[in-house]
């Protein structure tokens, strides 16, 4: 067998069906025996090209926003509470809700009269108050829950900051339309879940 | 990032992605992307030897995953699924520009022919038992867009010559013979590579 032999029949060799004449011209012969150990060499060391390379971040990017024009990320539906007031157990504020629901319920009723003796226009929905239902000083409450692990003390901080962001949210949509009756009940149920929070904190302290 | 809610702290696994994923969640589409991201990438750049066709061939390959995820039932492993999507996607793009995917023999046998003619009478010159990675990606890049194919396919990506005759469209033989050129090709230009280097000290 020669070199240009062996060669033709190198590719069935590299596949495990080499012949004896192979065999023995491979021993005899050193371009050849360079040349099979050198594609043995190429074959093996290609794997590492497998996972070589990764895509810059602006391909996720472009990827996540066609997602999202085809529809195929879908929007989680918006709880009717936030997080932070699922996490708490909800027995016990049953009571607490609707005693707050009746306070609420008749300030409301108690709206401002427009002029001393001018009873309302039957088309204007009451204003409902600005002011905090219950104005406790957020820093007394923190105060009062200091004492407790720092990790619960992270989470009640987190989640009072949450309520009176949602406060804020609801008191700036009522600047832009006082009479939008969804940023009033928004408004309603931020200063109920506040109030909340202090029972939470209060209650929690006397039972320490 | 996330539109649905999971527990805090908990990994997600593979099986519990591709789930959430049917359901439209932003972060099982995320996780499944950075999961394999690589492998897709380094697949689409070894077969087309350019970066930004890579990125595009990328996105393309899971945006084909993810609209079809749904149809994803579990029978072959979820990377074997997407690895043969990111194959095809790159396939049809080579087609579409009509670049050969598989080089016909007739018009390069002559050629091989030659080059291993003139080989056989050069001294021997061994690779000396290692390859830089680098270098071996730049002589890969260099192939031609056939053999390129079929050497990713089988060396690189561990395809057998039966499943890259079926993605590409050829027989067996024609297969092996061209990764056997391929090879042979990558053995010439790391050689002429290493040359050059020597040649400028």
């Amino acid at each position: 067998m020669n070199c240009l032999q062996f060669e033709n029949a190198l590719s069935d060799y590299l596949e495990g069906a080499g012949s004896s004449e192979q065999q023995a011209h491979l021993s005899s012969c050193s371009a050849c025996s360079s040349l099979l150990a050198d594609l043995n060499l190429i074959s093996a060391e290609a794997s590492s090209l497998r996972e070589s390379d990764g895509p810059a971040p602006h391909v996720w990017t472009a990827l996540e926003a066609q997602l999202r024009r085809e529809g195929l990320i879908r929007e989680a539906s918006r709880p009717l509470l936030p997080d932070f007031l699922l996490r708490w157990k909800t027995a016990w504020l049953v009571p607490v809700a609707a005693a707050l629901l009746i306070a609420v319920g008749i300030k409301l009723y108690q709206a401002p009269r427009i002029g001393d003796n001018q009873p309302l226009a039957k088309n204007v929905v009451p204003r409902v108050p600005v002011a905090p239902v219950v104005s406790v000083d957020d820093k007394d409450i923190l105060t009062t829950v200091a004492s407790r692990p720092p990790a619960q003390v992270a989470a009640y901080r987190n989640d009072l900051d949450q309520a009176n962001a949602f406060i804020r949210d609801a008191q700036e949509s009522l600047k832009n339309d006082p009479n939008d009756i969804y940023s009033q009940q928004l408004l309603i149920n931020a200063y109920e879940q506040k109030q909340m929070l202090y029972r939470l904190a209060v209650d929690q302290s006397d039972e320490q | 990032m996330t539109d649905a809610k999971r527990p805090r702290g908990n990994k997600l696994s593979e099986p519990e992605a591709i789930e959430r994923a049917k359901q439209g969640d932003a972060e099982a589409f995320e996780f499944l992307y950075n999961l394999h991201k690589r492998r897709v990438y380094s697949l689409c750049l070894r077969m087309t030897g350019n970066t930004a066709s890579a990125e595009d061939l990328t996105q393309e390959a899971f945006l084909q995953l993810f609209r079809k995820i749904g149809t994803f039932r579990g029978e072959s492993a979820f990377s074997t699924w997407l690895h043969r999507m990111a194959v095809n996607v790159v396939l049809m793009q080579l087609r579409k520009k009509n670049l050969p995917v598989v080089p016909i023999d007739e018009t390069t046998e002559g050629e091989e022919e030659g080059t291993i003619r003139k080989e056989l009478g050069a001294p021997d010159e061994r690779l000396a038992g290692s390859i830089d990675r680098l270098q071996l990606q730049r002589a890969v890049d260099e192939l031609p867009p056939g053999y390129r194919t079929i050497f990713v396919l089988h060396d690189v990506e561990g395809y057998e010559h039966n499943e890259i005759a079926t993605m590409v469209g050829c027989s067996i033989g024609n297969s092996k013979s061209q990764l056997h050129k391929a090879r042979i090709k990558l053995r010439d230009l790391l050689r002429v590579n290493r040359a050059e280097k020597a040649g400028k000290r």
